[in-house]
């Protein structure tokens, strides 16, 4: 699904200081797998994190995506890429002010060439379980709550990736074990989950762990028995 | 892409930023009510003149009146010429067969007219036979002025239909004695009402009565203030307008390098001189107005830019989500259009309405100029594009990573 080949990721190679985020890394990713990148912050997991999800480029080195390169492809057709392949699941959530859950759902869908958009949205937000959320101000809901809307945008594309970047950095235990509970569901309904974070506890629902310091991959390695967050809530 | 959807996202925004939707609009709506309003009411009040002159002046006529060209002509003038004498036009009439008709011109200051215990005062103007034709006025009831009237400095009076209403209520004025001043004369016809004349005087207030008599009985003068005159073919008024000058000059005693101590006015002088009146309504002010507007659209610029600068998350989000360049740059461009469009209407409306008040409290005809069309859609719309290229540009080019982190 997807491969990155000696991807070597360089800030401030214009004047400044010269800060080699991500040194000659290699990585693949299979279709289907639930992978945690996990490291501390400054490690290069966020680069790794915008470099996966084609929000930048790398300094050299070649990303495939079911076996096309999109390191050389242009703005537009990235943003294409992004609009279809990938679903985007951020720590502060980055839903617009001042709009309704559904609205924020449907955002992905303007820009592809969608039909029926309310209702592949109001599909969306029931999978995340907030139908009856649909028409509240996004700053009405708890935090757990936006987050779930922003799964829900996440989804409405029927991306095959899904990429969390810290999606429980901002929430409640509790909250954050229901959303690592809907990314667990997601990859056994056949997504391909890349979850984002520093918390050794949340990566352990992942059946592969990447470890990530200094820009290099230190440890890679599968999860025998992984943490299930539905079981672990029946518990709470 | 789905430009619907995107324009109705637009709308959403700019309905939950109220504050920074209304200052927007608010500029645009200033510049375009002020542009709306001057234009309006320079085409409104040009309309009128235009027609009034032209109820006064056909394309056979000339006027001539006495002093120096330019602003202070004739009564006005600065130093007062009293040397343009009936015998003048006479021998204008001798030389120049082309005129075939002519009417002279002199008007007294404010006399009072009175009819029983009734009191109204007015300008008396001196008229003569042939003015029923060159002034193109008849009488609506009783006879006009004759030739006998004039050689025989008759006392009798043509009034206007608003003096015989105010003298005379609804009984028939015809063959009453009225006094103008103490001198008495008999009402022998009512003029047909023509409302107001270039100056904006009141035409059915008139009084008119022959020239001779108003010359000898009312002002004991000897002299005219201005002749119109008619010329059987307009082809031919730039020679006898010529043929005037050198006839006047001549026997005024005028040496070659003096100015002529009379002015000669023709439809075409008169036209040039109102188009020059109306550039101040339909270019200069407009012009002004235009400021006004291009400070709207800086406005529009320096808080879209603010706005990029705060929503520089929303962006950068919509770049994730698979927003290209071109569709953010849609989305600026077209909020700062709506937002223009939108003012612009609203100016449109606020600006019409002003000038409706103005005309029509002047008693002038309002109506909507074609070019509102522009002011109110077009130019806004212009501005809304350009105001928001640069902001627009500026949100597109950003960077997702940039702006999401």
């Amino acid at each position: 699904m997807i491969q990155l080949k000696n991807i070597t990721k360089i800030y401030g190679e214009n004047g400044g200081q010269k800060v080699r985020a991500l040194d000659d890394t290699n990585l693949t990713i299979k279709k289907g797998e639930f992978i945690a990148v996990i490291g501390a912050s400054g490690s290069g997991k966020s680069t790794m994190m915008n470099i996966l999800g084609m929000l930048d480029r790398p300094t050299s080195g070649s990303y495939y995506l079911e076996d096309k390169e999109v390191s050389t492809l242009t703005d537009d057709e990235l943003a294409n890429i992004r609009n279809r392949k990938i679903g985007f699941v951020f720590q502060k959530f980055h839903l617009l002010p001042k709009t309704t859950a559904i609205e924020n759902v449907e955002l992905p869908l303007i820009y592809s060439n969608s039909n029926d958009i309310r209702k592949l949205a109001v599909n969306a937000l029931a999978r995340v379980g907030l139908s009856n959320r649909s028409k509240h101000m996004t700053n009405e809901l708890s935090g757990g709550q936006q987050q779930r809307v922003a799964i829900a945008r996440a989804l409405v594309n029927e991306p095959e990736i899904i990429l969390g970047d810290e999606p429980t950095g901002n929430l409640d235990s509790k909250s954050g074990l229901e959303i690592v509970e809907i990314f667990q569901e997601l990859n056994k309904s056949g997504k391909t989950i890349i979850l984002i974070t520093h918390q050794q506890k949340i990566a352990e629902h992942a059946q592969r762990i990447i470890n990530i310091q200094d820009g290099k991959i230190t440890d890679d390695h599968k999860v025998e028995n992984p943490l299930d967050a539905k079981a672990e809530l029946a518990t709470l | 892409m789905n430009k619907i959807r995107i324009i109705n996202s637009s709308f959403r925004i700019l309905r939950r930023n109220k504050l920074n939707t209304f200052f927007m609009i608010l500029g645009i709506v200033i510049g375009i009510a002020a542009l709306s309003l001057t234009f309006s009411m320079g085409k409104g009040t040009e309309k009128q003149i235009t027609e009034r002159v032209k109820n006064l002046f056909n394309p056979n006529n000339i006027f001539i009146t006495s002093g120096r060209e330019g602003l202070g002509s004739g009564r006005f003038s600065e130093a007062p010429v009293n040397n343009f004498k009936i015998e003048d036009v006479e021998a204008i009439m001798q030389e120049i067969p082309d005129i075939i008709m002519y009417a002279p011109i002199q008007t007294t200051s404010e006399r009072d007219v009175i009819f029983g215990n009734k009191n109204i005062s007015t300008q008396i103007s001196g008229g003569s036979a042939d003015g029923e034709i060159v002034w193109r006025r008849s009488v609506v009831s009783g006879e006009y002025i004759s030739k006998a009237d004039e050689l025989n400095n008759a006392r009798v009076a043509l009034i206007g239909t608003k003096i015989a209403k105010k003298l005379f209520g609804d009984s028939d004025p015809i063959g009453s004695q009225i006094r103008i001043g103490s001198v008495p004369f008999i009402v022998k016809g009512i003029l047909e009402p023509k409302g107001a004349d270039p100056h904006g005087a009141d035409l059915d207030m008139n009084v008119i009565v022959p020239i001779t008599t108003l010359m000898k009985r009312l002002m004991n003068v000897d002299y005219i203030i201005g002749v119109k005159l008619e010329v059987d073919d307009p082809a031919k008024i730039d020679d006898i307008v010529k043929k005037i000058s050198v006839i006047l000059r001549e026997r005024h005693s005028i040496y070659n390098n003096e100015p002529n101590d009379f002015s000669i006015m023709t439809p075409v002088v008169v036209k040039e001189m109102i188009g020059k009146m109306n550039r101040v309504f339909t270019l200069f002010l407009p012009l002004i107005s235009g400021i006004a507007l291009l400070v709207g659209g800086v406005v529009i610029v320096v808080i879209m830019l603010m706005s990029v600068s705060r929503r520089v998350n929303e962006i950068g989000l919509r770049k994730a989500l698979g927003a290209r360049n071109k569709d953010i740059l849609f989305q600026f461009i077209l909020e700062t259009s709506v937002i223009s469009l939108f003012g612009g209407i609203i100016g449109l409306v606020i600006g019409l309405t002003g000038a409706w008040i103005f005309l029509t409290s002047q008693g002038f005809t309002f109506f909507v100029p074609w070019q509102s069309i522009l002011f109110g859609v077009f130019i806004p719309v212009i501005i809304g594009i350009l105001s928001g290229i640069i902001p627009a540009r500026k949100a597109a080019l950003l960077d997702p990573v940039a702006s999401l982190s």
